[in-house]
C-alpha cells in the first residue's frame, strides 16, 4: 500500500495560522454557470496534504461540478483551481500528472479485461513500459480482482467495478485523490471496503478529496468536511467542531410502546425545539435534558405507553448539517436523478 | 528543445495507444468489419440493377465508399458512446491534451479504412479482371481517402453526446455523399447546381483519384488537385473536431 501514491512534498503555499501545513488543493472564487443554475458559487477553499476533506451535500448540491472544475473536465466561468501548485486550466497537464480521478460512475472500459483497463490506464499516465506489469499486477492483487484479470470488466460487479476504477486512479502513483461519492449505489460491504482502502491510502500519505451525501461517510472517514449547498460552500472544519456548533442543542432519544405517530403530540412539550422520527424512536431536540425526561415519562403514562428506551445523545454531524443548511437529513437520503454526462445545466 | 521533442513524442505515443484501444473496441470487430463490407456492395448494386454499367469503372466508387463507410462510420458512433458511458471523462482526466485524443482516435479509424479499402481493392479488382496502372497513386487515394473519412467522422460526431443524436446527421450526410460525388453517377453528367456542390464534397475528390490512378487516365493538374483537396479537407475536418469537442466540453 505504501508504494501506491506519492508521499513526499511538492507544494508551494502554507495556509497562515495552519503550521507546517502544505495546500494541495486551492480554489478561488471558483465559479461555474449553466445558462441560468449557477453550479458552483464563488468557493474558496484550500485542502492540506495529507488529509481525508469531504464535500458534504445534497444531490444538486454543485459536488460533482466542483470535482469537475478541479480535475480540469469542466471549465469554470470565473475564479481558479489550483492543484499540487498547478492551475488545473493553464498547466492543465501538470496538474493531471498529480491527481487520480474516481468519478460517480465507474467509468471503465467494459469490453476490455480489468488488465488491460489498468495497463492502458498506465500508458495514458506515461507509467514505463517495464514498471506497467509490476504495477497492474500490484494493485490488481491488493483491490482483490487478480484472479479476474482476464475477465471482461462487463461481467463485474458494481462493487468489483468501482475498486477497479480506483485501482486505474492510483495507476500512476497520483499525490491527490479525487473519488466522487465512492460509496453510492454500493451494497454494505463493499462500502466497508472502499472506505477502509480510502483510509489505508491516506495512511500512507494520499492527501484525498471526496465528495459524498452520506453524513456518516464525512463524520467516519474525514479529517475537515465543507459542508456545500446550492454551490455555496457554508461551513469548513472537521466534524467535531461543526458538531459543536449545535452544542447548546441537547438531544434525547425515545422509543414508546406501543409506537405510533406521536410526533405532533411530542412537539408540543414544553422545552422541545424539534421533533423527528429515526426508525421507531423519536429524536427531541431540546433546551434542558434534565426538565424533558421527567416530563416524557408523564407524557408516557397519560398515553397508556411504555417507554422502551431513552438515551441522551451528543449532536451529530446530521444535527450540524440541519443546523448550519436548514435542510432536513432526508434531502441527504435522496438518490440522485439519472443525468447525462456533461449535459450542460445538470448539476451534481 | 530536447524537452519539446520528447514532450510530443510522448504525446505521439499516447495517440498510437487511444487509436490502438479504439481499433480493438470499437472498430475491429465482425459486426463492424461485415457492415464495412457489404454496405457498399449493397448501395452499388441495389443503384445498378437493370442500368447497364461496367464492373472496372464503379471500382474507385466502390473503394472510397469502402473508406467512408469503414473509417467514418463506425468512428461518428465511437466517439458519441464514449461520451455516453463516461469513458472519454477517462481519458480527459488524464495528463492527454485534447488534440491527442482527437488524432488518436481519427488514426483508429484511418487504419480501419485503410483495411476495408485494402480488402476491397484486393477482392473486386482481380475478380473483375482489371488492370490498376499505378498502384502507388491508386494507394496514395486509399490512404488520403481513409484519413479525411476518418477525420470526417470525428468531426460530425464531435457535437453530440450520445448514439441517437449522433446517428441521423452522420447518416444523411454519408449518403447524401455517395450520391453526389460520382460513385454512382459520374458528377459531369450531374446539372450545374449538383456539380456545384459535389465539389464541396470530398468523396468526389476521392473518386476523382482513385480512378485517374486506376485508369492510368492521369491529368497532372487534376490529381494534384484533388490530393490538394484531400488533405486540405482533412486538416479542415480534423481542426473544426478539436474547435467542437473542446466548446462542448467547457
Amino acid at each position: 500500500m505504501r508504494a501506491l501514491t506519492r508521499t513526499h512534498s511538492i507544494y508551494e503555499s502554507t495556509k497562515n495560522g495552519e503550521e507546517n501545513m502544505k495546500v494541495v488543493v486551492k480554489a478561488q472564487g471558483l465559479t461555474k454557470q449553466y445558462g441560468d443554475i449557477l453550479a458552483v458559487d464563488h468557493m474558496d477553499l484550500e485542502v492540506f496534504e495529507g488529509e481525508i476533506f469531504g464535500l458534504l451535500g445534497p444531490n444538486g448540491a454543485g459536488k460533482t461540478t466542483t470535482i469537475r472544475l478541479f480535475t480540469g473536465l469542466t471549465k469554470p466561468t470565473s475564479g481558479a483551481a489550483t492543484v499540487a501548485g498547478r492551475d488545473v486550466i493553464q498547466e492543465a497537464i501538470k496538474a493531471k500528472e498529480h491527481m487520480g480521478v474516481v468519478p460517480e460512475i465507474s467509468n471503465l472500459y467494459e469490453e476490455m479485461s480489468a488488465s488491460d483497463n489498468l495497463i492502458f490506464a498506465a500508458q495514458l499516465y506515461g507509467v514505463p513500459k517495464k514498471e506497467r506489469g509490476r504495477r497492474v499486477k500490484e494493485l490488481l492483487q491488493l483491490f482483490g480482482l487478480y484472479e479476474r484479470r482476464r475477465d471482461h470488466v462487463g461481467n463485474f460487479s458494481k462493487g468489483m467495478k468501482r475498486r477497479l476504477t480506483i485501482a486505474a486512479a492510483l495507476i500512476h502513483k497520483p499525490h491527490i485523490l479525487f473519488l466522487d461519492e465512492p460509496t453510492t449505489g454500493l451494497d454494505v460491504q463493499s462500502s466497508r471496503m472502499i472506505r477502509n482502502l480510502i483510509k489505508e491510502l491516506n495512511k500512507n500519505g494520499a492527501t484525498i478529496f471526496l465528495t459524498t451525501h452520506y453524513i456518516e461517510e464525512a463524520d467516519q472517514l474525514c479529517q475537515r468536511v465543507a459542508i456545500i449547498n446550492q454551490g455555496k460552500i457554508v461551513a469548513v472544519d472537521n466534524p467535531e467542531k461543526l458538531k459543536a456548533t449545535t452544542e447548546e442543542q441537547h438531544i434525547i432519544e425515545i422509543s414508546f410502546s406501543p409506537s405510533e405517530d406521536l410526533e405532533s403530540k411530542l412537539r408540543g412539550l414544553t422545552y422541545v425545539s424539534n421533533v423527528s422520527r429515526v426508525g421507531d424512536k423519536y429524536r427531541l431536540y431540546v433546551e434542558d435534558t434534565s426538565e424533558v425526561v421527567p416530563l416524557l415519562i408523564d407524557f408516557g403514562r397519560e398515553n397508556h405507553l411504555r417507554v422502551i428506551s431513552i438515551n441522551t445523545l451528543k449532536p451529530s454531524l446530521e444535527d450540524a448539517f440541519v443546523k448550519i443548511t436548514g435542510l432536513s437529513p432526508e434531502v441527504m437520503a435522496t438518490e440522485k436523478e439519472p443525468v447525462k454526462r456533461e449535459k450542460s445545466g445538470s448539476v451534481g | 528543445m530536447e524537452a519539446l521533442v520528447r514532450t510530443w513524442i510522448e504525446h505521439i505515443i499516447k495517440a498510437v495507444h487511444i487509436a490502438k484501444k479504439d481499433a480493438k473496441i470499437y472498430f475491429f470487430k465482425w459486426p463492424n468489419i461485415t457492415f464495412g463490407l457489404f454496405l457498399p456492395a449493397i448501395i452499388y448494386l441495389a443503384f445498378s440493377v437493370g442500368r447497364p454499367t461496367e464492373i472496372p469503372s464503379t471500382i474507385p466508387g466502390l473503394v472510397a465508399m469502402a473508406a467512408l463507410f469503414g473509417a467514418g462510420a463506425i468512428q461518428s458512433v465511437a466517439l458519441p458512446l464514449e461520451r455516453a458511458t463516461g469513458t472519454f471523462d477517462r481519458l480527459l482526466a488524464a495528463p492527454v491534451l485534447l488534440t491527442t485524443i482527437i488524432i488518436g482516435k481519427a488514426l483508429a479509424g484511418f487504419l480501419f479504412g485503410i483495411v476495408l479499402s485494402a480488402a476491397y481493392s484486393l477482392i473486386v479488382i482481380p475478380l473483375s479482371r482489371t488492370t490498376l496502372t499505378y498502384p502507388f497513386l491508386f494507394a496514395l487515394g486509399v490512404i488520403l481517402s481513409a484519413f479525411v473519412f476518418s477525420a470526417l467522422g470525428v468531426c460530425i460526431s464531435a457535437p453530440f453526446r450520445d448514439i441517437p443524436e449522433a446517428m441521423p446527421p452522420a447518416t444523411l450526410l454519408r449518403v447524401s455523399m455517395v450520391f453526389l460525388s460520382g460513385v454512382l453517377i459520374p458528377v459531369a453528367t450531374m446539372p450545374n447546381f449538383l456539380q456545384l456542390i459535389a465539389y464541396l464534397l470530398p468523396l468526389t475528390y476521392a473518386v476523382d483519384m482513385l480512378q485517374q490512378a486506376m485508369t492510368g487516365q492521369i491529368i497532372a493538374q487534376l490529381f494534384l488537385i484533388d490530393t490538394a483537396a484531400l488533405i486540405m479537407f482533412s486538416v479542415f475536418f480534423f481542426v473544426a473536431a478539436v474547435l467542437i469537442l473542446g466548446r462542448t466540453l467547457q
